[in-house]
């Protein structure tokens, strides 16, 4: 990719199927830091269209405490979130002895489920018992306007057929491998080589930017704009960054340059 | 401690059964005891390759519906002592399997030799889980062809969360000349792609196809051919040597001159 140059097959933002603004981003396993502790968040089952096997639970908890144990110090405790989700006691065992692994301990479990709670609390756990949300029940949780999370930061190689998604920032440390693609409410940052695909401001914040190394990826989206990596890799490869020009395309400029021109919008960020 | 050991790729038909047999047979050449384990359920080819077709009565299913004892399903080789083979179930009893049974079928397996080597079925369903589930080490093959070492990239992300910390990539069918001509990917390319260590690069060669027709691995042969020293090359990573990856970017015919030259350095 030459430096500023506009991508072939760009689509202009109105065009894109309104499905891509809707990028209900709220669905994957998040490990979140508070006071001393940490928060192991999993997906509620009633937020979620889709419906995540265990397999794919557990997968995502692994990729996570994978690609991101320097933050924590070891045996630092983990509050499980478990929401609405049913978990029975091999589930339970199984997010235990990954979270060893980490070198983490689960604390405390909170639930919304009665079945959970009882195989918490057989399995020797404390358990906290809460109440459902009501959010559950009036069934669009992507209008609830959220804060953006904090953002999520992974050392990691993002390989074929792993998906990432996060209401926030995310940056890899590592390469996103073609076939492998990262989902985010904000920016994504990939220190490494971005082959796979990568949308930021999933939620239609296109002010976004998507920022790599090493550009070469299968596809790229900012908010409702696509654009295609031309045919024809580059000779040679400088650190890009992508991003929605004033007029409404998505262009890709070298990162020097970038930052040496800064553009009006960029201040009205969020 | 035995290693236990997982040969698979995500595509099929890329060459795990042919490195499992060669490597086996390596390995036991090498002096050791290993037990080669074919988890392609349904599909079971390991035997053949082997040439232990007709030697097999019971296999890892009646193993663990309790039906025969470990001992029983085990087929020896007798050209290669040290080296033996669990076949895989052909049956229907192969959709009951579930990989909590085969992770003690393989635990129990591995207090009988140094190695387990199990050759997995191609995909990521019940049979790829089932293959993985005792493994503490993997060997991913792929050729140098996209589709290949995409399902191989993806292989490798669900080991990682399996814990199998050990991966070692091994590159099948290498046709030196068409990299040289750009219509192949080079190893690098696969290696830049998948980020793990290599292991072996095993070229295209005819005598695997012979010697899978005739049931007999490479690596049994006297003379070995290049596939077959490329095959003996990763056993001895195995255990820890570091052997010189080979030059294939020459011809064949000084091939064996230059083998001679690496072994004798290597022993001075
Ligand atoms: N290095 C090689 N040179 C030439 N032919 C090879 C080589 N490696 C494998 N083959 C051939 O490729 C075919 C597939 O090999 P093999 O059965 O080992 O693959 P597989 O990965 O086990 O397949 P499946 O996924 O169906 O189990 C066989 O016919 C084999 O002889
Ligand atoms: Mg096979």
């Amino acid at each position: 990719m030459t430096s500023d140059s506009v991508l072939p097959n760009v689509v202009p933002t109105p065009t894109v199927s309104p499905s891509l603004r809707e990028e209900n981003i709220k669905f994957q396993v998040r490990l979140k830091t508070e006071d001393g502790g940490l928060q192991l968040i999993l997906p509620a089952e009633a937020e979620s269209s889709i419906d995540h096997t265990w397999t794919e639970l557990w997968e995502q908890l692994k990729h996570r405490l994978n690609g991101g144990d320097r933050f924590w110090q070891p045996q630092t405790k983990v509050r499980l979130m478990a929401q609405d989700r049913l978990l029975d006691g091999r589930q339970l065992k199984a997010i235990a002895d990954a979270l060893k692994e980490a070198e983490l301990q689960i604390e405390r479990i909170y639930t919304t489920r009665r079945q959970t709670a009882v195989a918490a609390a057989t399995a020797g756990y404390s358990v906290e018992q809460q109440l459902r949300f009501s959010s559950v029940v009036s069934g669009k949780p992507s209008q609830l306007k959220e804060p953006v999370a904090e953002p999520l930061y992974l050392e990691l190689t993002v390989r074929s057929g792993v998906e990432i998604r996060h209401p926030g920032t995310v940056a890899i440390v590592g390469d996103v491998n073609p076939g492998g693609s990262i989902i985010a409410v904000g920016d994504i940052l990939v220190w490494g080589r971005l082959r796979g695909i990568a949308h930021a401001g999933c939620q239609g914040n296109s002010q976004c930017r998507i920022m790599a190394l090493q550009m070469e990826p299968t596809q790229l989206r900012i908010a409702s704009s696509v654009a295609r990596a031309p045919d024809k890799p580059p000779k040679q490869f400088y650190p890009e960054v992508a991003y929605i020009s004033p007029e409404g395309i998505l262009r890709i400029a070298r990162a020097a340059d970038f930052v040496r021109t800064p553009i009006e919008t960029m201040e009205d960020k969020r | 401690m035995s290693r236990i050991i997982v040969v698979t790729s995500g595509k099929g038909g890329v060459g795990k059964t042919t490195v499992t047999a060669n490597l086996g047979m390596t390995i036991a050449r090498l002096g050791h005891q290993v037990a080669l384990v074919d988890a392609d359920f349904g599909l079971r080819n390991l035997d053949l390759l082997l040439g232990l077709e007709n030697r097999v009565v019971y296999t890892a299913a009646e193993v663990i519906i309790g039906e025969c004892r470990l001992e029983q399903a085990l087929v020896k080789d007798k050209r290669q002592p040290g080296l033996m083979l669990l076949p895989a179930t052909q049956n229907r009893r192969a959709e009951a399997i579930n990989p909590q049974q085969m992770k003690q079928l393989i635990g129990e397996l591995s207090k009988m030799c140094d190695y387990v080597l199990i050759d997995s079925p191609a995909g990521i369903e019940m049979g790829f889980k089932n293959a993985i589930a005792g493994a503490t080490e993997a060997l991913i093959v792929t050729t140098p062809e996209i589709a290949a070492v995409r399902d191989a990239d993806r292989v490798v992300g669900l080991l990682e969360a399996q814990s199998v910390k050990r991966i070692h990539l091994i590159v099948n069918r290498l046709r030196p000349k068409m990299v040289r001509e750009n219509d192949m990917m080079s190893v690098e390319d696969v290696q830049e792609i998948l980020a793990v260590p290599l292991i072996g690069v095993i070229p295209e060669d005819e005598n695997v196809i012979v010697s899978t027709n005739r049931g007999e691995p490479l690596a049994l042969a006297d003379n070995l051919s290049l596939a077959g020293v490329a095959f003996q090359n990763v056993g001895r990573r195995l255990q820890g040597e570091s052997v010189e990856f080979l030059d294939l970017d020459n011809n064949n015919e000084n091939f064996f001159s230059r083998i001679g030259k690496v072994l004798r350095t290597k022993i001075f």
